[in-house]
């Protein structure tokens, strides 16, 4: 690979001008994705986790979105807001995208393999034929049975979790060296939902191909990804490895997540805890930190100040967006902190 | 879809039987007859003609025998018109109304798609503003003022050149056709703009087209490919009413611009109680609107899937 990380991106901020006024969706955000990484980005809804990706995408509707600062590098090169020629260089080609919906996110009116194929001609430059063929045996490696005769349908012939199969053949075309999958097991049934995971994991250990995944779910975290970022009104809270985040939670945000997550081992007292409150209006985002309203452990500085990314001294691609991580806070029952764990460990 | 057609006949064949009884007891309700104008009758004439036209029969039985007779697509003679077969009158002038019509429907379709993509290409740009202002102009006035307009305009083309660009009425070649058929199509034109201005604003904000945008389609192959064919769906359904309304309802138009369709007959005939041609053009325009509509409901299922396969 290089010098360059597969893609990187830093300081993106997104705006969207409503009638309402202005919402700041995301707030300066940095992450970066090696080949054949799994990310996830997880995070509450409306909390920025779509839109970050959409914007390195380029398909958020402009107007009324605006990306407002920020870059992110494919391989080294800028690709935030390109023009649509440029940016159709790496789109479909580069890094495929799956979305939420299956059901509404393909051509009614064309067939599969028409919309497979489609992406196959434009990007290779490939025969009507050539295109099909090819296409015939993405739905075979995404599992779809009778894949000759399934490409003659339509989407409405399909089933929910047979048409997001599809949707992963089609973002596979011109093997992309990055998957993006937004929430791509949100609306469908939990078996279903097993499978689509455990197919993206099969291609990408296969492929090499990265991904970054977008879920609101920490069981398909846990299941699917290396690395995570947690995010919160618009910014990356907590970023580390999955054991990092499940087992040295260090941001009350992520403990909060936790808490609310129901388990499968039976634990008769066990109550499931809900995060109070509500997240933060980004129309005028608060000065202070974003939790701080919501946080058990808030202290004076919180709603005054946001707090920068605190990166565990032992583990540094561990990192988390929390004054309690600064030295010399006072010590939290619960949550992981770094840096005390560093200075006293020594 | 062959099930589907056949339903779809069958549905349709009623809905004529239902037209043509409910005119032939329409008509018999309005009060006179049509021997009521023939001048120098005596009662033995008048008699004389009831029994050749069968009008002395009880009303039941006539509606027996005009429905026995229609079935084998015979609508009997004008009462008004000398010895003229209702048929004759129809095969001679609704190819007229039917040319003028389809030449209308065409202006009118294309013009409403392309107008129509425009304005949702330009929404609330100054393009989308002056079209949708002629828009409402194209539905609100009715077409004997765009026609008497139309020619008025022409007449003063014409005149300020000193040439004949094209004629004023008349009927004959394909220039003849052309103002009137715009005339004729442009209230359908405005509703057909309106109606696919929303339908592909509706389209624009669908995921598929996110996810078009995202395979790394240029914008042109979004646009036509993804967009338009979707979009157009709902413009279709309303194509088959409107063609009929079109080629049945062009008689003011007919009328201003001298042209021997058939509406002028249809109005004649209810002026004068000619309860043939009533029956007969009544029928046959009710046939057709019934036909288009299943016409337009089986290209329906070809543009979209979804309709054909289910």
């Amino acid at each position: 690979m290089g010098t360059h990380k597969l893609l990187e991106v830093s300081n993106l901020s997104v705006e969207f001008e409503t009638y309402g006024g202005v919402v700041k969706a995301v707030r300066g955000v940095d992450f970066s994705v090696d080949a054949g990484e799994v990310l996830a980005i997880v995070g509450e809804s409306g909390c920025g986790k779509s839109v970050t990706v959409q914007s390195i995408m380029g398909i958020i509707p402009m107007p009324p979105g605006k990306i407002t600062g920020g870059s992110a590098k494919l391989k080294g090169g800028e690709i935030l807001g390109l023009q649509a020629q440029a940016a159709n260089q790496f789109r479909g080609k580069e890094i495929g995208m799956i979305f939420q919906d299956p059901m509404t996110s393909l051509n009614p009116t064309m067939t599969i393999g028409a919309q497979i194929a489609e992406t196959l001609k434009v990007h290779r430059g490939l025969s009507t034929q050539q295109a099909n063929e090819i296409a015939s045996e993405l739905l075979i490696r995404t599992r779809i049975p009778e894949a000759q005769k399934r490409l003659n349908q339509y989407p409405f012939e399909f089933s929910g979790g047979m048409l997001q199969r599809a949707m992963i053949a089609q973002s596979l075309a011109c093997s992309p060296s990055l998957l993006i999958a937004d929430e791509p097991t949100t609306a469908l049934d939990v078996t279903i939902q097993a499978q689509i995971l455990d197919l993206l994991k099969e291609l990408q250990s296969r492929d090499g191909m990265a991904i970054i995944l977008i879920t609101h779910d920490l069981a398909v975290v846990a299941r699917t990804a290396q690395n995570v970022c947690v995010m919160y009104a618009g910014q990356i809270v907590e970023q580390g490895s999955v054991d990092d985040i499940f087992y040295k939670s260090a941001h009350p945000y992520t403990l909060g997540l936790k808490l609310a997550m129901p388990s499968n081992v039976s634990q008769q007292n066990k109550k499931l805890e809900p995060i109070p409150g509500s997240p933060p209006d980004l129309f005028s985002p608060p000065s202070g930190c974003g939790y701080a309203a919501r946080c058990p452990h808030a202290m004076r500085i919180c709603h005054k100040e946001n707090p920068p990314l605190f990166s565990d001294a032992r583990a540094p691609h561990h990192a988390a967006r929390c004054w309690l991580q600064a030295p010399g806070a006072p010590k939290t029952q619960g949550l992981y902190q770094t840096n005390l764990i560093a200075s006293h460990g020594a | 879809m062959l099930k589907y057609t056949f339903g779809r006949i069958l549905s349709g064949l009623v809905t004529i039987w239902f037209i043509a009884t409910a005119t032939f007891l329409a008509m018999h309700a309005v009060p006179g007859d049509p021997l009521m104008n023939e001048k120098a009758t005596t009662p033995e004439i008048r008699e004389n003609l009831a029994r050749k036209y069968g009008l002395d029969k009880p009303i039941a039985e006539q509606y027996v025998i005009y429905l026995g007779n229609m079935v084998q697509g015979d609508f009997g003679i004008s009462f008004t018109q000398q010895n003229r077969k209702v048929n004759d009158i129809i095969q001679d002038h609704f190819p007229v109304s039917a040319a003028l019509g389809i030449l209308a429907i065409t202006f009118a379709a294309l013009g409403g798609i392309l107008w129509g993509a425009l304005t949702a290409l330009y929404r609330n740009q100054l393009p989308d503003i002056i079209i949708m202002f002629l828009v409402i102009l194209g539905i609100s006035v009715p077409s004997f003022v765009f026609a008497a307009l139309g020619q008025l305009l022409l007449v003063n083309i014409n005149q300020w050149f000193n040439i004949s660009l094209l004629p004023v009425a008349g009927w004959g070649t394909f220039a003849h056709m052309i103002v009137p058929s715009l005339v004729l199509g442009l209230g359908t034109m405005a509703l057909l703009t309106r109606l696919m201005r929303s339908s592909m604003l509706e389209i624009v904000n669908e995921d598929f087209i996110r996810t078009a945008r995202a395979k790394g389609l240029s914008p042109s192959r979004i646009f036509f490919q993804h967009q338009l064919r979707n979009a157009i769906l709902p413009v279709v359904t309303v194509l088959g009413p409107q063609i009929a309304a079109i080629t049945t309802g062009g008689f003011v138009v007919e009328l201003v611009f001298a042209i021997p369709g058939l509406g002028r007959y249809f109005v004649q005939a209810v002026q004068q109680l000619d309860y043939t041609v009533i029956m007969g053009t009544t029928v046959f325009y009710g046939a057709f609107l019934v036909f288009m509509v299943i016409l337009v409901d089986i290209i329906y299922g070809f543009i979209d899937p979804r309709v054909r396969l289910k």
